[in-house]
C-alpha cells in the first residue's frame, strides 16, 4: 500500500499549464484547496470542494495519480467512519467528516504530483527556512521512491528465501516484517552516510550563503491564475456562507 | 527432461514497458546456463519469473511442469534458490549461523536438521571461521558466498545467481567463481545471470543472450562469444581471451588464462 502511495506522490515531469506554474502559486492553490476541504460540511459543499480539486487535477493530467494517492486514503477514511459512527455522530454526519478527509488528502496531493523536489527546495528557500533543514526535507523526499525500490527488492530477496508475509496472525505477521525492516534501515542508514561524504566531497557547507543557479520569478501565466485560484477561493467561500447550505 | 519451460512469456510492467516479449527458453536437469545482456535487458525480470515473483503478462512459465501461476513464491522457492544481486538486501539475522537457518525455518526444517545442512553448507563452502560473525561486517565476498550458501541450505534442485559478480573484486571472483564450479561439479542445473562476460566465459556454459526483452541468442558459448556484433547490438563487450584468439587467428577461443599462458608458452 506504501509503494502504491509513493507511487501516486511521486512527481512526473509532465508539459501541462499546472506543472508550468510557480511553484509558489500551486502552493497556494493546493492551500486554497485545503481549506476550502476543510470547511466544507454536508453533500452539497462537499461536491463543490471534488469539483474544485477535480479541475487543476485534470488540467494537470493527473487524475489517474490522484486516484491511488485516494485509494490508499481510503484505509485511514473507513477508520475514521468507523470511529466517528462509534462516538455516536450520525451516518451522515460521519461519512460527511471521512469525505472531508479525503478531499483534505486529494488537495495536499494537488501540490506534490505537481512540483519536483528542486521546486520544492526553491519554495523552502524563499520562505528563508535554514539551509540544512531544506537540504534534509528535499533529499528524504528524493529518497521516498528509492527507498521504495529497495522495499520491493527487500521483499522479493525474502520471499524468494521462504518468508511468507502474509501468513500468520497480527504478531506473526509483524515478526515476519523484521527481515524486510533491517535491510531496509540499514541500507538507508549506509546511502545516508554515503550521500553526507559525497555532499561534504563537493563542498557542502564550505561557506554561509552558497548562490544558488535558479532564482524564482513570476510569469504572466502565474499571475492569471494567481487572481483565478484567489477569485475561485473567495467564490466558493463566498457561497459556502451564504447559498450552498450543508445540508 | 525440461525441469523449466518459458512458453511465448511476456511481461509488461505496471509503468507500460515491455519488460520481456514472446521469451521461449527451456533448461534442462542438470544444465549449467549462463543468461546475458546489458542493462535493461530484461534479465532480472527473466528471473523473477522462475521463482513466481513476478507471473507472465501473457505466454506461461512452467517449472516441473506445472504453471507457476498455480504456486505460491514459498512453494516455487523451494525448488528454485534465488541469490539476488545485493547481499545487503537480503542480511539482517545476528550472525552468519542465524542468516542461513532464516530459510531452513521458513521451509519447514526441524531444528535438528535445519542444524545439520547448517553445518553441512558452512563446512562446503568454507564458511567454519564466519560463523558467529555479523553478516553485515563481512567482506563483499564472503557475504556474496554467505548468500549461496543459506539458499544452498535447502539445497534447491535450481541455483540461479543474479549478477554474483557485481562490486567483488578479483579474489571474491574467483572464489565466486570456484563456488559455482563446484556446483555444477556435483550436477547441480545453476543459472547464471550476469554482464561480466569475464566470469562467465570460462564456465562453458549454454548461453542465452538478451536484448530489449528478447532472448536474440541461445546456444553454444563459442559460437555466441565469437559474434562480436551480435554481443555489441546487446550492450556487451567480447570476453578478452575470445578477442585474443581472434587475432592469433584461432579457430577455437582460449578456454582460460592457463589455457591461452599454455599454447603461447609453446607457440
Amino acid at each position: 500500500m506504501a509503494h502504491v502511495l509513493a507511487e501516486g506522490l511521486k512527481f512526473r515531469h509532465q508539459d501541462t499549464p499546472i506543472h508550468s506554474l510557480d511553484p509558489r502559486i500551486k502552493l497556494l492553490m493546493s492551500v486554497m484547496l485545503f481549506s476550502v476541504a476543510l470547511v466544507s460540511d454536508g453533500p452539497y459543499q462537499l461536491a463543490v470542494t471534488f469539483a474544485a480539486i477535480a479541475v487543476p487535477t485534470t488540467l494537470a493530467r493527473s487524475l489517474r495519480r490522484m486516484g491511488r494517492v485516494v485509494v490508499v486514503s481510503l484505509t485511514f477514511a473507513a477508520f475514521i467512519l468507523v470511529v466517528n459512527i462509534l462516538v455516536g455522530y450520525p451516518l451522515l454526519k460521519s461519512l460527511s467528516i471521512t469525505l472531508r478527509f479525503i478531499a483534505i488528502v486529494a488537495a495536499t496531493s494537488l501540490f506534490f504530483v505537481t512540483t519536483s523536489p528542486d521546486e520544492l527546495e526553491y519554495v523552502m528557500r524563499w520562505f528563508r527556512l535554514p539551509r540544512d533543514f531544506v537540504f534534509a526535507f528535499v533529499t528524504a523526499v528524493r529518497f521516498v521512491p528509492v527507498l521504495m525500490l529497495d522495499l520491493t527488492q527487500i521483499i522479493d530477496a525474502q520471499k524468494s528465501r521462504g518468508l511468507e508475509l502474509d501468513k500468520g496472525g497480527p504478531i506473526k505477521r509483524l515478526r515476519n516484517l523484521v527481515p524486510v525492516l533491517i535491510p531496509l534501515i540499514v541500507n538507508a542508514l549506509i546511502r545516508s552516510g554515503e550521500l553526507a561524504e559525497a555532499m561534504e566531497s563537493r563542498g557542502y557547507g564550505a561557506v554561509k550563503k552558497p548562490t544558488s543557479l535558479h532564482e524564482l520569478r513570476l510569469w504572466g501565466r502565474d499571475y492569471a491564475a494567481l487572481m483565478i485560484t484567489v477569485g475561485a477561493w473567495s467564490g466558493i467561500l463566498f457561497a459556502f456562507r451564504y447559498y450552498i447550505g450543508v445540508v | 527432461m525440461a525441469i523449466i519451460e518459458f512458453d511465448n512469456v511476456s511481461f509488461r510492467q505496471p509503468s507500460g514497458v515491455m519488460a520481456l516479449k514472446d521469451v521461449s527458453l527451456s533448461i534442462e536437469k542438470g544444465e549449467v546456463v549462463a543468461i546475458v545482456g546489458g542493462n535493461g535487458a530484461g534479465k532480472t525480470t527473466l528471473l523473477k519469473h522462475l521463482n513466481g515473483l513476478l507471473k507472465p503478462s501473457s505466454g506461461s512459465v512452467k517449472i516441473f511442469g506445472r504453471d507457476t501461476r498455480d504456486q505460491s513464491v514459498a512453494e516455487l522457492s523451494k525448488k528454485i534458490g534465488l541469490v539476488f544481486q545485493n547481499s545487503d538486501h537480503q542480511l539482517f539475522s545476528e550472525t552468519a549461523e542465524a542468516e542461513v537457518l532464516f530459510g531452513l525455518r521458513n521451509f519447514g526444517f526441524s531444528e535438528e536438521e535445519a542444524a545439520k545442512r547448517a553445518n553441512e553448507v558452512f563446512s562446503y563452502f568454507g564458511l567454519d571461521g564466519l560463523r558467529q560473525r555479523a553478516p553485515l561486517t563481512l567482506s563483499g565476498g564472503e557475504k556474496k558466498r554467505l548468500c549461496i550458501a543459506a539458499v544452498m541450505a535447502w539445497n534447491p534442485e535450481v541455483l540461479v545467481l543474479d549478477e554474483p559478480t557485481v562490486g567483488q573484486d578479483f579474489p571474491s571472483k574467483n572464489r565466486i567463481f570456484a563456488t559455482v564450479k563446484q556446483l555444477v561439479a556435483a550436477r547441480k542445473t545453476v543459472i547464471v545471470v550476469s554482464h561480466d562476460l569475464e566470469f562467465i566465459w570460462p564456465l562453458n556454459a549454454r548461453t542465452v543472450v538478451m536484448n530489449r526483452g528478447q532472448v536474440v541468442a541461445d546456444g553454444d558459448p563459442q559460437r555466441i562469444f565469437a559474434d562480436g556484433r551480435l554481443l555489441e547490438d546487446a550492450g556487451l563487450r567480447q570476453p578478452q581471451l575470445v578477442a585474443l584468439s581472434k587475432l592469433f587467428g584461432r579457430d577455437a577461443s582460449f578456454k582460460d588464462v592457463n589455457d591461452a599462458s599454455e599454447w603461447l608458452a609453446n607457440r
